[in-house]
Order: C-alpha cells, then structure tokens, then sequence
C-alpha cells in the first residue's frame, strides 16, 4: 500500500500548477498505484482556511477512500476543526508555520496540540518560523502528538541535522517531499534515524506525484524498508485499516 | 519504457559541499540511464581548464564530454583562445556567465559562440529569461540547452519557448503536477530533453516519471534520447 502524506489541492499564487485538480491527482495515483494521499487545500493554506478545509473535505467524500484531508489550522483565525477523524476521512492537522507567520512553539497553536490529532507541519531549516529545532521543542512537550515534520526542513544542508533533532523524539517522523530531495538523501535519512521514522510524501500538486514517489521507488533502500517508508509507517500512526 | 535513455545534464568529480558518488557510471547503470552529458566538477567549482583536461582524458563511450568555456580577454579566458575549444572536437559546451562572471550577451561572448557554432548548455540560475531574449535576438541560430529550468519560473520559461525554437528544456526540475506534459502538449517533446543534474540534483524520481508520463511512447522516446540527439 503507498500512502502520500503530503498533497495539495487547488492553486498557488507563486507559480503555474499546470494540473490543480483532484481528478488529475487520482489519475496519477491510478497510474503509478497509490492508494490514498493526504491532502490541505491550497486556499486554506492561504487566506481561508475554513472554507479550502470544506473543500477539501468536499473533494475526500467524492472520492471515498483516496484522499484523507489534513485540515489547516491558522492561528490568527482560529479555524473551527473536527475532532472526529474517521467519520470524515481527516488525517489530521496541517500547520504552515511560514505563510502564516506564526512560530510553530508559539502558544497559538495550543489548540492543535489538544486536539491530540497527528500534525503534519511545514519545516524549513534556518527559517524563524518552522526550523526542526522547533519540531524538537514541541515534541517534548507533547510527545503524545504525531507530529510530520514536511520537507525533512526542505534544504539538503539541513537535513542530518533535521534527523538528528528528531532522533530522540519517537512522535516525529521525517516527511520526504520537497524539490531539493534526492532518492540518496532519503536512503541517508533511513540510515541515520530508521525506516520507521520516514514518511513518504509528495507535495502534488504543488510538485509532481510521479517524482516524488520515483525518489522512494528507485531510492538505493531494501524492500522492507520501502514497505515502511511508502505507506506501513503512515498507516500504522493513523490507525489506518490494512 | 523509453528504448534508449541519455541524461542531459551529469556531474563527474568531487564536489565540496556534500559527499556524492564522484563517478556517475555506477548509478547510471542502477537507474537504467545509458549514456549522459557529464561536466567535469573541477570546471564548476575549481578551475575549468583543469576540469575539462579530466573530463577530455575519459575514454568512455557511454559519458558524452560537455566542457565549460569562459569567454573573455586574453588571460581571462578558458581555455586560452576558442580555436582550442574547436580542437576538442566535442558535441556541447557548457557556460556559466553567473559564476564565472562574464556577460553571456557582451561582445566577446557572443563572438566566440558565433564563431563556434555549437550547442550551449546553460543553468537558468545562471542567467535569466531576459538575457536568453537578448543572446537570440543577437545570435538568431544559437541552440540553447537550458539546464535546471525548475518549476517556479514556468510562465517565463514558456515564453521563452514560444518566441524561438532554438531553446531546449531540461525536464528534471519540471517538477510541478503535469508540467512536462503542460509543456510537451504546448511546445512539442521534441524541445525537452531527459536530465538529472545528478549527483547534486535528484535522479531517482525525473527517472521514474520518464517511465510514468502520460504520453505517447513516441513523446517519450524523444524525451528520453531522441530530442537531445537532435539537438546535438
């Protein structure tokens, strides 16, 4: 089973996404054989976090079983979020700590944490905002938190240090989408923290399914490691039926 | 599955800020990638002539040599003069007008591509959409392979391809939902051409989505080799 933690609907203003759609999304993943992928809306990332959450909800239920919905949390709107996960097809929460403005330790965000739903969260290595040194301090204070730090920290300089932060918090584990990925960094990332602590991501449709899962299918890893980073690890921390 | 793959854009040596296979062959032969356009990483981040002596010595038929020429004033230049550039008999040279810091469209340059006549590989982070315009605005037959276009940038990059069929894409750092077959459908796939950047970019998924793109095998095939053959 390949399970995508990290996905997108809709449009971002800084560039072209060729194909925003849902419907593109599950024709790829029909085409390259993965099972589900989780997804924010890119206007709820943006300014309406409310609504792109209601579309992308909308979106889960049109096509049941494919897509689970990370519902984004903005701190400066305090965003009305489900606690109910499995009634509505929602993984969990997505934070941005970057487009928001809004450190990922700053207390806005005890909310989230509360609701003790997994988080997956925008890293960014030397940004003020979501440097993983701040995945650290989060996790010891909430280890009961499932918390995806995105990108591994996004730039490959950082990446060591981004599982070195994480090594000694069980609660969170490294997501592997991002465009300065390599399959090797990956197969190194494995090395350093465990397969079992790498999470398959691809940030479609913002970038491209296909590339993004090529760096774990043709990744230098064992099978068995695969099996883990692709979707068993994602499945087992979202209690996810096999 | 593409009949013959050929990766536009290799590295071959040491580079200081990571540790990277310095050999690309090995990985190569792990992804299915028969042979590749390599740069010597001396010519990037030491001394080019000394970067393009090692990457001359090599004797492999499956590694296609793309030297680095710096255009300038004698005593300035790499190698000294561009006679010796047609000495070396290659398909494509390489030329990074950022970090060797010389103006890709002032008048040396353009006269020793003029004279040379040959296909330049050039990373857009090493030049811009502007300065293209301005080099085929001077040099009307000029061939560009443009290196590591990305996908921020893909409204200038198009542009870019709409006004002159001189410019060839790099599809490895395509990397936006459906952007190859975006530009494949509005450009032909007879403009991209199948490349890595590898060992400092990612091989593994631009090779996976060579296998995966929603084209046809005859567009795929071009992508894969064919195109860069045309090119070169």
């Amino acid at each position: 089973m390949i399970l995508d933690a990290h996905g997108h609907v809709g449009d971002w203003p800084d560039f072209l996404i060729p194909d925003p759609s849902a419907e593109g999304l599950v024709a790829t993943m029909d085409r390259i054989g993965v099972t589900a992928m989780g997804i924010s809306h890119l206007l709820a990332v943006g300014p309406d976090a409310e609504r792109g959450n209601r579309l992308a909800i909308e979106i889960a239920e049109r096509f049941p079983g494919r897509f689970g919905v990370w519902q984004v949390y903005n701190p400066h709107h305090r965003t009305p979020l489900s606690s109910v996960r499995a009634l509505d097809g929602i993984w969990g929460v997505k934070l941005h700590p970057d487009v928001h403005q809004c450190r990922l330790d700053d207390p806005l965000y005890e909310p989230v944490w509360d609701l003790g739903l997994p988080v997956l969260a925008h890293a960014q290595t030397d940004s003020p905002w979501s440097d993983p040194a701040q995945f650290a301090a989060v996790a010891a204070r909430r280890p009961e938190v499932p918390l995806l730090m995105g990108h591994t920290g996004l730039w490959p300089y950082g990446f060591a240090r981004a599982a070195r932060l994480a090594a000694d918090h069980p609660n969170v584990y490294l997501e592997t989408c991002g465009s300065k990925m390599t399959g090797r960094w990956i197969a190194r990332l494995v090395a350093m923290i465990g397969a079992d602590r790498v999470v398959f991501g691809s940030d479609a449709c913002f970038l491209d399914l296909r590339t993004g899962l090529g760096r774990i299918a043709l990744a230098p890893l064992t099978a068995p490691d695969r099996t883990l980073v692709q979707g068993a690890n994602l499945a087992r921390l979202l209690a996810l039926p096999p | 599955m593409p009949k013959l793959v050929i990766d536009a854009h290799r590295l071959i040596g040491p580079v200081p800020f990571d540790d990277l296979p310095s050999d690309p062959r090995a990985e190569m032969d792990r992804l299915g990638i028969d042979r590749a356009c390599v740069t010597h990483t001396l010519s990037l981040y030491s001394d080019a002539e000394a970067g393009n002596e090692a990457l001359l010595r090599l004797d492999d038929p499956r590694l296609i040599p793309v030297p680095v020429v710096v255009p300038g004033v004698p005593g300035a230049s790499a190698p000294a003069d561009l006679h010796q550039v047609l000495a070396w008999n290659v398909r494509m040279i390489r030329l990074c007008p950022e970090r060797h810091r010389f103006d890709l469209t002032g008048p040396i340059a353009l006269r020793w591509l003029a004279a040379l006549a040959l296909p330049v590989a050039i990373d857009l982070e090493e030049t811009s959409p502007a300065q293209l315009h301005t080099l085929f605005t001077r040099l009307p037959e000029q061939r560009v392979l443009l290196l590591n276009p990305g996908y921020r940038r893909l409204r200038a990059v198009a542009e870019l391809m709409a006004e002159t069929r001189r410019v060839w894409l790099e599809m490895g750092t395509v990397n936006t939902q459906g952007g190859v077959e975006w530009l494949a459908h509005r450009f032909g796939a007879d403009r991209l051409v199948f490349g890595t950047g590898a060992p400092i970019a990612d091989d593994c998924g631009p090779r996976f989505l060579l296998d995966h793109l929603a084209l046809e095998p005859s567009a795929v095939d071009l992508i894969a080799a064919g195109s860069l053959s045309g090119l070169l």
